[in-house]
Formats: structure tokens, C-alpha cells, sequence
């Protein structure tokens, strides 16, 4: 789908601004939002420039720049860190190469830090798009890696 | 007015509006309680939260900026606790930020800083830690820098850009204390900022900064701070210039005084160096050989006194002609207009009004009586419906178009915009009526017939103030029955349920105005087009009162006061009739003149003057800041006719387009070296101030033109300032009797005002028109078809008109960097369409061509904002002088040209 | 005492992306009820039952309708917004609802519709929780097709309808004021406060917000009436609270408990400590919340008691710590959790987070001494208490007083 086939099946409203972001960034194969969807996002809502802009930086799903296909998002917050999420971060650095904020060269994965999950039952938590994962070990981790890889190759 | 309240703010008892802000009562009431976020233009904000305090009987600390004082509030604005946390606040707030301070801006937070004794360091008790916050600079913008490092966050530039001048260019980026301003994608230079530096003005901390001259600027000393008013357009704006070693370094808005209220627009603001560029005329200049060389003031003056009575004595009084200023100065155009009737003996005296909305005053004259705006701009901020009409406002008259955008986004005040052009307005038009160029007169009739078939008119006030009633009226609806929805569909292009809708909402709104431009005027029926809002504006009691009216909004700073003051073929100051004996033999008195010296046959208009120099029956002129050889239509006729000129006189501050046909040159002041008035838009007549010394030798126009006319032996009169000018045009003009230079020391005053203790007149026609039976006339017109039709060998129709950055022959815009850097090149609007069938890119240079004459080079820039088979180029253009392409063909009742409507065609 | 289930009672019971299966156990049939009574009468009942707001400042939920059914009679739309922006560290309780039993708060949003006559409603689910978005997205689907939604609902002449519409990752943004600048396409920072949504929420118009599980609730207390509902609970915090523990105990989850449980019993339920360890502290709801040792373990739950000890109940998230656990570290967690999330727009708040999470730095580097500096934190966290915009930047000092109080492990 264009830009513009996504932004058109919502309303022109200032209202309906984060679930076009969202929709652009979800249907972008990096999983961000561009210069130019944000233009023609602006210019669809009849926004200024920076209204559009200041939106997609201020809230941290959103990024400007590329990332990986993968978006892990390690949560940091309270219970998972009680819960030791410190040992899960190091397997995934590890693992994948790269730290926090980063994506790794083959532009598959990118990994993300993020406050509570909402799945403390079962910290420490992480996302990989939209999928959540719980109760992670080092184990449970390197086969959801494995996992997402092997996905890549189909 | 609110009831008042009484509160106390630390034992101290206080009235107040209810509902007040209390942060600006206590402000008002010498109470210093901190504050950064706060500014009376703006919403609050309560970011700072430096203006807390204790309310009794509510819990924990407010700010005051959002509470609204009630009956019996006891505050406290000072107790140990509350300086306590603001200490803290500071602190905090100092920690994030750079607190180097070049000098070249004022810093509220500075002086809290020191207020508090936080200068010193040891007082403090958080390390700096701004350093590690990555926070950049933009340098982007042609005209402001900002700094993050100096950002307080107080929001005060966002709102200022949205709430003030309705454009919401700028925002956050990032969140917490990473977070800073930016505008477009976090680069200004490429945002929707257009450079008013509203922004800048309000701005506590200097964190936005203009560009120009920022490091001549030191503002605690050696600034000397002069009020005058914007030279540019018509709105008036105040303003305060700073002046260091005799250079104007700044320009700001002057807050609470109106027209502009501290806003001003991106000419007013940075449009100011060319006062001080090298390209000044700074002596006298005479014509030897065919070439320009300098003269001394009396070898000159002496040589155009000797001259203009030698065309006299020959040819006689009708052979010389003068062309006033719709730049210069209440003052000066008076006496100009002065020298013409006393001292060349006829009535051969116009200006480029004649230009511009000439059609508008004369339909507004005939049919209400008075031929100025009905209302005050601050009005527009009220209305409930505003008819936009022919009028690009954000662009010619930005200042009364924030007015505009704010009654949109405050109470959802609708806009319905009659433009065939594009224009940035239509953004927030609720809805754009977008009739076929030069159809106008059909789509209002349109309207009206809307109107009426709806029972949507107001029966009583045509009875009661319609010049012959429901009689008149009958002959409208009579008119107006042809023009049904299918009939103007077809020759507008307008849909039918739009143009029906707009009808509806006009004549149902409480205050609805209408701001009529070039667009209606500057047509062969532009006379008719503003009959026709007229006739519509009456028969639904749109008028005479605050809210309601028509308005047009005057392109030049003082095109209204050069007509006031009577430089008009037709009228005399105070709009009373040249053919008026009785007023003559007045004014005559007044004048110390024989009454029979005073030509009572009216004289040649504008376009009218050219004409009869290229018949030669007008045989020397005077050209007072005029460039028609630029601004007037049809340009190869006019050059040919004032190559036909036996003497020309061209006074002005700059070489010209004109300039160079002139016998002599005479170098005159700039706004900013002038004294005097100027009249805006809505009547207000506004004192322009001397800031620097004019350059090299040149002079006052006034000065000028009295001693041309002492020279030809007539002198004018012995003025020793502009206030004894002023004081005689009070005498002769009966508008402006009540007016002294004394009451216009801090607010204008809008005329009529007849006497010393009257306070002016915000609103026209509340009681009566101006007409000699009082009433309102209907001035029932058929739509007549376009002048100028496209066709085969020309099939475009080429419209012209005006950008934000450049003014008129841009002679001033075009002498600063400031403006120039934002545009600067000629262009022609092409619909995608018409490039397709044509095969046009964007960017490709082409000629165009008209019957009337051609011109080449002009970059296209293809845009949807024309409908296809229409172009527009802007005006200001020395080197794409499109007035080479308009025609002189004049409307028969006011003899303006149709500069809106050219057939053309383009080629490679 | 043992759970007591009437909001999560069909929970693992129904199918919940099937609205059959919903109405079967009874879904829809306090909204039917509701639907026959006066708008007022809705909101009488719901007043005496003596239900509060569950978002965590427990406001009566009666009342709420009441102010916004009475704003601005010449307003032409009223609005509900249904705050399932869950973000507070530690609770859970909404996505169980919007994940397990989608219809029940469909439901109560409908009801509390119904109660002010608003027209329109938004649910602000936060981005992350995409399961609940797909299960609330079919659940409004399913419900229009009955006729639960949209025009002449059941044949009342009463229309509503509702969209939903996504966060992005803002924890500010569950602020109701926030919630609602958000909400219209803007950046999350607070609006200042009044005018409360009850007099101008979104678009200008009266509005009420609120949370899932408060929603939740209606479709029971219509049904049963308000004497069964006050029946659970205590006095002044009448029915269930579905708490959500997490941390070192044996099987963390969501338990509905009647309001009024104390914390040794939940642990209990909880199956006690995980491996045995000792109960050393609880952080009682998120980080927006307050510390409390083993001597608060016999405490009473309820809004009114816990913030007479100083405490919180909050969202109802109570996480544990055992020994041998630096609860120092969740402190600073916190800190740095509200650092992440201010947005900036007030000083004490944007600069303070970030100076306290610098001090909290300090602290953790284990020297002794820092007794002092842990002191100037609370006084700084004080004060940004007292002059913050929001209550953002007024929660730090809720974990770091009570840290201070409870715990001397700085020196
Ligand atoms: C920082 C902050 C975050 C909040 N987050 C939430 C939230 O995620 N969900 C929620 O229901 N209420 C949240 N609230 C409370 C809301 O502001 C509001 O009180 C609540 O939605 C009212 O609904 P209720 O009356 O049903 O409790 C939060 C408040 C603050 C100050
Ligand atoms: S200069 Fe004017 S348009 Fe530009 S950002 Fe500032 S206020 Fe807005
Ligand atoms: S740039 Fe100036 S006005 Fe804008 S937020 Fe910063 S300090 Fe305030
Ligand atoms: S307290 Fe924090 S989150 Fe709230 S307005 Fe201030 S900066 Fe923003
Ligand atoms: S703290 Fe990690 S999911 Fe809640
Ligand atoms: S002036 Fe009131 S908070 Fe800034």
C-alpha cells in the first residue's frame, strides 16, 4: 500500500493523528515513519509541519529512523527488573550484536527498551512486534531469536 | 463590562473584573509575583510554575496565571515557603540552561536570576547540567536563530505563532528535559515560518534572537527606541524601531495599542534596511545630455519652478499633472495636492488609489457615502462570518488576517472566500467559492437571489434605511430573478449548493464582514462587483454596526489618508466634492485665496493623466514616490507617454523604473526620517515618527514642495512643522476637526472625528449613511461577461496580484536581505493540467505574451491553486514587468484598471 | 479470604471474542436494564452503590456522571473516554478484562453513555496491549451487529457509538487531561486544571473518563442492584478491586478480592512467598506509589486506610520484594521510570526527575555517608509536589518518602 492508500482510509481529522502514525509505521518494511509519510500525513490534516513532527517524537513507539524488521522491546520497569531483566538484556546484546537503540546490520532486528509491559504476572517480559513473551530465560530467548531468523529465511 | 470583585493579594485589598486573571491583576496592581510562561496575548500555559501562590481555602499551591479572581479571594503572593520554591524553580531552570548573554535581547529570566541572587553561584544548589543535553541551534531561518540552550520551554513562541498569528508553525520535539522548539522536521528554515517573528517578540529569554544587525545590539545601552508606523501596507501596524550610531538595528510591535496589538508581519519587522541601503538617493539630480548628474538643492528647485510655470504660461493651467503618494505622508500629500489646485490651477491630482480600489470607494460612495472601511480591524476578531472576496490577506494584509484566523479558532467563525485563486485563507475557509475569473458580478447576483427566493432579507431596515425602500428593492429582486443556481453555476463554474450555502450563512450571521480586495476591484467591472456586495450587504441589514460592514483593506500604508486629504481629481480633504462651490469658497478662506483661482471642473484621474500626456495635452508632471513605470497598466502606452512629456519631475528615494525619464530628481525622506500621519485601513489616523537622519542631502517631501511652490511664487504657507500642516488639514477636512498631534501622542484616532473631545468612530453607519438623505442605494447591475475572453491565440487568462515577501514595485521589500532570502523571482502559477496539455514543467522558463505587449523568462511553478486555463504572477518585479500584458481599458464609473484579467498566451 | 469473582467471573469461562458466548452469561442484560430506567436513576444507582473511579484516585463514580450530564446543557456532544491506557508499573487488571471478558467493559461504557447521554465515545488503549486492541475492536464489531451499538440501541432511541484510539508509548498519557490532548492528535502534555473533562474534556465538550475496570463494574451494580454490591466490601470502598501482584511471590497474577483484604492476605492467595524467601517490602501501586514493610502487612486495603498509614492503593498493583532484594534499585527504577516519562512541559517536574535520578545514582554507588543526600531528595521531591503541573511530577515523593521511612539502606 502508498503512503497516501493508508492515510486515506481514515478521516482528515487532527484526531485520527497517532493511528495513521501507527499504520505508516506498521505497514513500512522498517518499521518507521519517513519524512515524506509525515509530510503527506500533514498535509492530509491540513497540520503544520511540526505538529505531525513534535507527535512522532514525542511518543517512543514511534521512530524516524530506520529499524530492524523486528522490534524487541525489553521491558525495564520495576517488577522485571527485580526479576532480573538485566540478565535477559545481556543474552540479547550478546546474541544479537548490538546494544540498546540499535539495530543489527542484517536490519533484522532492533532492540528497544520499555517500561512496564503490563505482563508482570510473568516478568521479566519483552515484545517482538506485537507479540509478547514472558517468564524469559536465557533459553526462551535465544529460541524466539532463532524463531524470528528462521521466519526471515520463508 | 464583568462586575467587579474585591479580593486581597497580601493584606492588600484589590478590585477586579470577575473572572480576571489573577497573575495579571496582581501585575496590574504593581504586584511583582515571577513569571516567564505568562503573557497577556497567550492562554495560559503554567509551565513555570514561578507564579504560585496560596488561595485560603484551597489546598496546596497554585498558579496563579490560571486562576480567575471571585468575590472575597484572599491570596498570598509572598510568604517564606512560596519564595522558597521559587528559588527552587529557578534553580532548576538554570541548571538546564546557558546562561551566557550577548546583550542583544531582553531576558526577563536573567533579571530573576539576579532577582533572586542566583547570580552568584554559591547560592545555587544544582549543578549545570545543560552541556550534557545534546541541545542544538537553528540557524536555519533566513531571519531568527534559535538556541535550545536558552530555551526556558516556556511555550510562549508556540502560542505566540498559533494563538497570535494563527499559524502553529512551531513545536516540541522530543519529551522531558530533552525536549526543545522546532519548527517543519526540526528545521525551521524549511517550516511553514513565514518570519513575522512573533515568536521572537515574545520570547522571554532571547532564545529566538532576529539575525539582523544581532551584533550591533546592545540593549542596555545606546539603544534609542522611536514609535512610528509601519511603512508598508494599510494595516498601520505600530511600531518601535531601535536605532544605535544612527542605524535602525530592530524593528518590534508596539503590545497594547491598536491596530496591531505587538503583531506585525515579516515586512514590517525585518523590511526596515532599506532606509539605510546604498541605493538612497541623497542629492538632487538633473537630466544633462541624457545623462543624471547632482545638482545643488536651489539649482534644481529653481530649474522645476522655472520649467512648470514656463508649460503653464504656454500651454496653460490644464497642461501640468501631479501623481501624490500613497506612501508618504498625510502632511505631504496634502500639500502636494495643495500645489496642484493653488499652484498649477487645476485639479490634475491622483495617486495609484486609482489603482487599486478606486472601484471600491466610488460603489461605497455612491451608494453608502463614505468610501473608507466601515469597521475596525480589531473586528474581524468577532465576527461571526467573514466574506473574503478578491483578496489574498494573509499575504497583502497579514496582520488583519491573524485577526481573522483568531475568530476562526476561538469561536469557530466561518470564512467563505470568493477567490478563483488559491489562497493560504482557504486553509481555514469553511467555504471557497471559486467563480471563473471576472464572473463576480453573476455569482453575487446569484446570491442575492438566494437570498431573497429564501425570505432571507431584512425587511425593516430596507424600509427604514434603503433609499426608496421596498421599492428599490423590487427592482433588484427584479434584476436578480434571471440569476438561478443552474444559471450562475454555468457561467461561474461555482456549485450551486456552495454558492447557496455561502448565501445562507451570510445573511444569517450577527456580524458579519466583508473584506472585499484587488481581486473585485482591479476589474472593468469592478465598480459593479462591489455594487453587487452592497446591494447584498443591504437588503440583509448587514451593516452599521460594530461586526458588520464592508471593508477593504488598503494596500498602502496611507492610500487611505493621500484620498482623506483630498489628492484626488474629484475631491477636496473630507471627500466633499471639487464641483462643490460652497466648500471651495471655504477652503479658499482657510487658504488665503481668491476664490475664483480655485478650478471647480474635476481633473484627470490616474490613467486618465497618461492619456492625455500621450495627446499631449498634459505637457509637464510632478511624480511624488510613484513608480509608474512599474504599477500602471498597459506599460508600453504609458512609456510612450511619458516619453511624450516635455518636463517630468520624479521625487522619490530610489532610482526607479520611472526615474530614468525624468528631467529632474528630487531625493526625499524614508518613513523612518519622516514626521507626520498616516491613515490605515479602518480610518485611524496614526503618527509616523523621525528615528535616523535622512542620508546625504535629501528632504521631507513637504519641505519640497512648499518651496517649489515658493519658488513658482505662490507660496503655500508658512509652516514650521508638520503639526501646523496637520492642524490646516483639521480646518479644510471636516472628518478630521476633532484631531490634534497631542491626541495622537500614544493611539490613533479613527475618523470621522468632528471635534476636539470626540473620541473617533470605531464603527460607520450606525445611525445614517453618509449619503445626503442618509439612506443606503441599491445599485441593481447585470452581469456583463468577461472583458477579455481567452481565446485561440491567447487562450489563457493571466491574473496578477501580490506576494507576503515583496510591496508593490518592491523598490523598498527588494532592498533587504531579510526579504529577499524568503523570495525573490518572478514566477507564473500553471494549473498541473493546462502544463500537461501544453507540456510545461515545473521550473521551465517560458515567455508570455499578450495582445498589449510580452514578456520572458518567467520560471513556472505548476500548482493546483489556479483552475486550469488560468495563470497568476505576481507584480513586484522589475525584470518581469507583467503590467507590460494588463490593459488600460478602465471601469467607466471609478477608471480602474483591469489588472486581474489579461488574456495571454505562453510559449517556450 | 478467598477471591471473590464478579468482574473476571466469565473470565476463562466464555469465549471472549464471542459475543454469543458473553450473552449467554449474562452479558448485555445490565445494559438492557439500564436502558429501561431514567438516565438519572442510572446515575442514583450507581451513586449509592458507592462505586469509585479504579484509574487510582478513586473518585465517586456517580458523581462524575452527574457533574458531566449537568455541564454545559448547551453543548451539542458529550463524550466518554475510556481510559485503558494501563501504564503504572505493575498492574495489569485492565488488559485481563479487555483481553478475557471484552463485552463487560463494552458494556459498562455503553451504560455510563447512556447515563450522561453522550453520543460518542473513544477507548484510548495503549499501543503496546494488541491483544486488547484486537479483542475490543471485534467486541464493537459484534456489538453493533446486535445492536448494542449505533442508532436506537435495543430499541431504546438511545444512539452511541464508540472508536478506539491508540497510544504510542506515553505513560502521562493515562492522565486523564493528557489522555484527552493525546487523544485529539497532540503531543501528551497535561492541560491545565479546572476546567476538568467533566466541563470541557475533548473537543471542547463534557466529557467523562474513565477506567476499565470502573466501567466494568456498572453492568453488575445495574443488574444486581446497588444493596448487592454495597453488600461487598467495606463501608466507604464498597465491591471488589481486582488487585494485581507481581514480584516474589509464589504464583503472581490478578485476584478480585472484596475492597478490604489486607496484604498479608493477598500474599497468602498469592501462594505466599516465592521459594520461601521473607516478605521484606511491597511497592503498592506502581511507581506512582508508596513503599511499605513487613509491618504494614495486616493493613486493611482500602483508599481511605491505606492513605491514612501513608500509603497507597492506587491502580491496585502491589509488588513484592523478599530479602535480599535492593529495594533501593526499585527506587531508583522508579525515579528514572518518571524521568523517562515527563513530558517536560513544567519545570520542577522536567528538571527535578532528572536531578533526582542523578542524586538516586549516587546513592546506589553504595559509599556511606548519603544519609543527607537522600534527605535533600525528599525535600526536593516535596517541593516538586507542591509546584507541579501535573500529578506526574507530584508522585516522586510517594516511593521516596516512604523509602525513607521504612528502609535504612542508605547510610
Ligand atoms: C501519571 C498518571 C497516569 C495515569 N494512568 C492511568 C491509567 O493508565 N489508567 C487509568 O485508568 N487511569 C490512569 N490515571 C488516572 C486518570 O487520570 C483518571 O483519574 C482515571 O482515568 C479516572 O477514571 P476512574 O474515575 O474510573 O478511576 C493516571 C493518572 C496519572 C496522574
Ligand atoms: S517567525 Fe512568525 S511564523 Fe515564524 S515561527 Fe515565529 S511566529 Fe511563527
Ligand atoms: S524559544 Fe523562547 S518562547 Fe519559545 S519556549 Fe523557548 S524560551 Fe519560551
Ligand atoms: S509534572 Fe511532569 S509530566 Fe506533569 S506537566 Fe509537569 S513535566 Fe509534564
Ligand atoms: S514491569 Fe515489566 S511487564 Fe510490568
Ligand atoms: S506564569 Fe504561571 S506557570 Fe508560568
Amino acid at each position: 500500500m502508498s503512503i497516501e492508500e493508508i492515510i486515506k482510509q481514515f478521516e482528515p481529522v487532527q484526531h485520527n493523528l497517532l493511528n495513521i502514525l501507527h499504520a505508516l509505521q506498521d505497514r513500512h518494511p522498517q518499521n518507521c515513519l519517513t519524512e515524506q509519510a509525515l509530510d503527506e500525513t500533514a498535509r492530509y490534516l491540513k497540520l503544520t509541519k511540526s505538529s505531525v513532527y513534535g507527535v512522532a517524537k514525542y511518543y517512543t513507539m514511534f521512530s524516524l529512523e530506520p529499524r530492524g524488521r523486528y522490534i524487541i522491546r525489553l521491558c525495564v520497569s520495576p517488577v522485571c527488573e527485580l526479576l532480573k531483566a538485566n540478565q535477559i538484556m545481556a543474552v540479547l546484546e550478546k546474541n544479537l550484536g548490538i546494544r540498546a537503540g540499535e539495530t543489527t546490520s542484517d536490519g533484522l532486528f532492533t532492540l528497544e527498551l520499555s517500561e512496564c509491559l503490563g505482563q508482570c504476572q510473568e516478568a521479566p517480559s519483552m515484545m517482538v512486534n506485537n507479540e509478547v513473551y514472558n517468564g524469559l530465560g536465557e533459553e526462551e530467548v535465544q529460541r524466539v531469536l532463532v524463531r524470528m531468523r528462521r521466519r526471515k529465511k520463508k | 463590562m464583568s462586575k467587579l470583585v474585591n479580593l486581597t493579594i497580601d493584606d492588600k485589598k484589590i478590585s477586579a473584573p470577575e473572572g480576571a486573571n489573577l497573575l495579571q491583576v496582581a501585575k496590574d496592581n504593581g504586584m511583582a509575583i515571577p513569571h516567564l510562561c505568562y503573557h497577556k496575548k497567550l492562554s495560559p500555559t503554567g509551565a513555570c510554575r514561578l507564579c504560585i501562590v496560596k488561595i485560603k481555602g484551597q489546598r496546596g499551591l497554585l498558579a496563579s496565571c490560571a486562576v480567575q479572581v471571585s468575590e472575597g479571594m484572599e491570596v498570598t503572593a509572598f510568604d517564606d515557603e512560596l519564595e522558597e520554591a521559587r528559588k527552587y524553580l529557578l534553580d532548576y531552570l538554570l541548571c538546564e540552561h546557558d546562561e551566557s548573554y550577548d546583550g542583544s535581547h531582553p531576558d526577563e529570566f536573567r533579571e530573576l536570576i539576579f532577582r533572586y541572587g542566583l547570580d552568584k553561584k554559591e547560592n545555587r544548589l544544582f549543578p549545570s547540567i545543560w552541556k550534557e543535553l545534546g541541545y542544538p541551534k537553528d540557524e536555519s531561518s533566513p531571519v531568527l536563530s534559535y538556541d535550545a540552550a536558552k530555551c526556558i520551554k516556556c511555550f510562549r513562541c508556540i502560542k505566540a505563532c498559533d494563538e497570535v498569528q494563527g499559524k502553529n508553525v512551531l513545536s516540541f520535539t522530543n519529551r522531558g528535559i530533552i525536549s526543545y522548539i522546532v519548527g517543519g522536521f526540526d528545521k525551521w528554515g524549511e517550516s511553514e515560518c513565514d518570519g513575522c517573528g512573533e515568536c521572537i517578540q515574545l520570547c522571554p529569554t532571547g532564545a529566538i534572537v532576529e539575525k539582523p544587525h544581532r551584533s550591533e545590539i546592545k540593549i542596555e545601552n545606546g539603544i534609542c527606541r522611536v514609535r512610528t508606523t509601519c511603512p508598508y501596507c494599510g494595516v498601520g501596524c505600530q511600531l518601535e524601531l531601535m536605532v544605535r550610531n544612527g542605524k535602525i538595528v530592530r524593528s518590534n510591535g508596539v503590545e497594547g495599542v491598536s491596530p496591531n496589538d505587538g503583531r506585525l508581519c515579516v515586512k514590517g519587522r525585518f523590511g526596515y534596511d532599506y532606509v539605510q541601503h546604498p541605493d538612497r538617493l541623497t542629492t538632487p539630480l538633473i537630466k544633462k545630455d541624457g545623462k543624471f548628474v547632482e545638482a545643488s538643492w536651489d539649482e534644481a528647485l529653481d530649474l522645476v519652478a522655472r520649467k512648470f510655470t514656463e508649460i503653464k504660461e504656454t500651454y496653460g493651467r490644464k497642461a501640468l499633472a501631479g501623481y501624490a503618494s500613497a506612501k508618504t505622508t498625510n502632511e505631504d500629500n496634502y500639500l502636494f495636492m495643495k500645489l496642484v489646485r493653488t499652484v498649477f490651477g487645476n485639479n490634475n491630482v491622483d495617486y495609484c488609489t486609482r489603482l487599486c480600489h478606486a472601484s471600491t470607494v466610488t460603489a461605497m460612495l455612491r451608494s453608502l457615502g463614505d468610501g473608507a472601511g466601515s469597521n475596525s480591524i480589531e473586528d474581524y476578531a468577532h465576527s461571526d462570518c467573514m466574506l473574503v472576496t478578491g483578496n489574498n490577506m494573509i499575504e497583502t494584509h497579514p496582520v488583519t488576517a491573524t485577526y481573522v484566523k483568531y475568530a476562526v479558532q476561538r469561536h469557530g467563525s466561518k470564512i467563505i472566500i470568493i477567490d478563483p485563486r488559491w489562497t493560504p485563507l482557504v486553509k481555514d475557509a469553511h467555504i471557497w467559492l471559486q467563480p471563473r475569473l471576472g464572473t463576480d458580478v453573476a455569482l453575487l447576483n446569484g446570491m442575492i437571489r438566494v437570498i431573497i427566493s429564501e425570505g432571507l432579507i431584512k425587511k425593516d431596515f430596507i424600509e427604514k434605511r434603503v433609499d426608496g425602500g421596498m421599492k428599490a428593492f423590487e427592482s433588484l429582486k427584479a434584476l436578480a430573478e434571471k440569476y438561478t443556481p443552474e444559471y450562475v453555476e454555468e457561467v461561474t463554474g461555482v456549485a450551486a449548493p456552495l454558492m447557496e450555502e455561502a448565501a445562507r450563512i451570510y445573511a444569517g450571521a450577527e456580524r458579519p464582514l466583508i473584506a472585499t480586495g484587488m481581486g473585485c476591484s482591479q476589474q472593468v467591472t469592478g465598480t459593479h462587483n462591489v455594487f453587487c456586495l452592497i446591494n447584498m450587504m443591504l437588503i440583509t441589514g448587514q451593516i452599521g454596526r460594530p461586526g458588520a460592514g464592508l471593508n477593504p483593506p488598503r494596500g498602502q500604508n496611507n492610500v487611505q489618508g493621500v484620498s482623506d486629504v483630498g489628492a484626488s481629481p474629484f475631491t477636496y480633504p473630507g471627500y466633499i466634492s471639487v464641483e462643490d462651490a460652497e466648500n471651495r469658497r471655504r477652503v479658499a478662506g482657510i487658504w488665503g485665496l481668491p476664490f475664483g483661482e480655485l478650478d471647480g471642473e474635476k481633473g484627470l484621474s490616474t490613467v486618465e493623466i497618461m492619456q492625455a500626456a500621450y495627446e499631449r495635452e498634459i505637457r509637464g508632471m510632478y511624480i511624488m514616490g510613484e513608480n509608474p513605470m512599474l504599477t500602471d497598466p498597459n506599460l508600453n502606452h504609458t512609456e510612450e507617454a511619458i516619453k511624450k512629456l516635455e518636463f517630468l519631475v520624479v521625487q522619490d528615494i530610489f532610482h526607479t523604473e520611472t526615474t530614468p525619464f525624468a528631467d529632474v530628481i528630487l531625493p526625499a525622506t524614508a518613513f523612518a526620517e519622516s514626521e507626520g500621519t498616516y491613515v490605515n485601513s479602518d480610518r485611524r489616523v496614526l503618527r509616523v515618527r523621525k528615528a535616523v537622519d535622512p542620508p546625504g542631502q535629501a528632504r521631507q517631501d513637504w519641505e519640497i514642495i512648499a518651496e517649489i511652490a515658493k519658488r513658482m511664487g505662490k507660496p503655500l504657507g508658512n509652516y514650521q512643522h508638520e503639526s501646523d500642516i496637520w492642524d490646516e488639514i483639521a480646518q479644510t477636512a471636516p472628518i478630521f476637526a476633532g484631531i490634534s498631534y497631542d491626541r495622537l501622542e500614544y493611539h490613533g484616532i479613527q475618523w470621522p472625528c468632528p471635534a476636539k473631545g470626540h473620541p473617533g468612530t470605531a464603527t460607520l453607519f450606525e445611525e445614517r449613511f453618509n449619503t445626503p438623505n442618509g439612506l443606503g442605494k441599491l445599485h441593481p447591475v447585470e452581469y456583463a461577461g468577461q472583458s477579455e475572453k481567452a481565446d485561440k491565440d491567447y487562450p489563457f487568462i493571466l491574473n496578477t496580484g501580490r506576494i507576503l515577501y515583496q510591496y508593490h514595485s518592491s523598490t523598498m521589500s527588494r532592498r533587504n536581505k531579510s526579504l529577499t532570502d524568503f523570495a525573490n523571482e518572478a514566477y507564473v502559477l500553471m494549473h498541473p493540467g493546462d502544463a500537461l496539455k501544453y507540456g510545461f514543467s515545473d521550473g521551465q522558463k517560458v515567455h508570455i505574451a499578450s495582445r498589449r505587449g510580452e514578456i520572458s523568462n518567467i520560471r513556472v511553478q505548476i500548482s493546483d491553486g489556479v483552475l486550469q486555463g488560468e495563470l497568476f504572477m505576481p507584480f513586484h518585479y522589475s525584470e518581469a514587468p507583467v503590467n507590460r500584458l494588463t490593459r488600460d481599458e478602465l471601469d467607466p464609473y471609478s477608471k480602474i484598471a483591469p489588472f486581474k484579467l489579461s488574456a495571454v498566451r505562453v510559449g517556450r | 479470604m478467598g477471591e471473590k469473582r464478579i468482574l473476571l467471573k466469565n473470565v476463562g469461562v466464555i469465549d471472549p471474542g464471542c459475543i454469543d458466548d458473553a450473552i449467554r452469561a449474562g452479558g448485555y442484560e445490565g445494559l438492557k436494564k439500564a436502558l429501561k430506567m431514567e438516565p438519572a436513576m442510572v446515575i442514583g444507582e450507581l451513586t449509592e452503590a458507592g462505586l469509585r473511579g479504579r484509574g487510582g484516585a478513586g473518585f465517586s463514580t456517580g458523581m462524575k456522571q452527574k457533574f458531566t450530564s449537568e455541564s454545559c446543557l448547551k453543548c451539542p456532544q458529550r463524550y466518554v473516554v475510556v481510559n485503558a491506557d494501563e501504564g503504572e508499573p505493575g498492574t495489569f487488571k485492565d488488559r485481563v478484562i479487555m483481553e478475557q471478558d471484552p463485552h463487560l467493559y463494552l458494556e459498562g461504557t455503553i451504560i455510563a453513555a447512556y447515563a450522561i447521554q453522550a453520543t460518542k465515545g473513544f477507548i484510548y488503549i495503549r499501543g503496546e496491549y494488541h491483544e486488547s486492541i484486537r479483542k475490543t475492536e471485534k467486541a464493537i464489531k459484534d456489538a453493533r451487529k446486535k445492536g448494542f451499538l449505533g442508532k436506537n440501541i435495543m430499541g431504546s432511541g438511545f444512539d452511541f457509538d464508540v472508536g478506539i484510539k491508540l497510544g504510542a508509548g506515553s505513560y502521562l498519557c493515562g492522565e486523564e487531561l493528557t489522555m484527552l490532548e493525546s487523544l485529539e492528535g497532540k503531543r501528551g502534555h497535561p492541560r491545565i486544571k479546572p476546567p476538568f473533562p467533566a466541563e470541557k474534556g475533548v473537543f471542547g465538550m463534557p466529557t467523562l473518563v474513565n477506567n476499565v475496570e470502573t466501567l466494568a463494574n456498572l453492568p453488575r451494580i445495574i443488574a444486581h442492584g446497588k444493596d448487592w454490591y454495597r453488600k461487598l466490601g467495606t463501608e466507604r470502598s464498597p465491591g471488589t478491586k481486582i488487585f494485581t501482584i507481581s514480584g516474589q511471590v509464589a504464583k503472581p497474577g490478578y485476584y478480585e478480592l472484596p475492597m478490604g483484604v489486607t496484604l498479608q492476605e493477598l500474599i497468602d492467595l498469592a501462594g505466599g512467598m516465592r521459594d520461601g524467601k521473607a516478605f521484606k517490602a511491597a511497592l503498592l501501586g506502581g511507581a506512582a506509589g508508596t513503599f511499605v514493610d513487613a509491618t504494614m502487612l495486616s493493613e486493611r486495603m482500602t483508599y481511605d486506610n491505606l492513605r491514612e498509614k501513608g500509603a497507597t492503593l492506587g491502580s491496585g498493583a502491589v509488588i513484592v520484594m523478599a530479602e535480599g532484594d535492593a529495594v533501593l534499585d526499585i527506587l531508583h527504577n522508579c525515579l528514572r521510570f518518571f524521568k523517562h516519562e515527563s513530558c517536560g512541559k513544567c519545570v520542577p517536574c522536567r528538571v527535578g526527575t532528572t536531578q533526582l535520578v542523578k542524586k538516586a545514582d549516587q546513592l546506589r554507588n553504595g559509599q556511606p555517608g548519603k544519609a543527607a543526600l537522600l534527605k535533600q531528595m525528599v525535600r526536593e521531591a516535596e517541593i516538586m509536589a507542591s509546584t507541579s503541573l501535573c500529578p506526574l511530577g507530584q508522585s516522586p515523593v510517594l516511593p521516596l518518602e516512604s523509602f525513607a521511612r521504612y528502609f535504612k539502606e542508605v547510610k
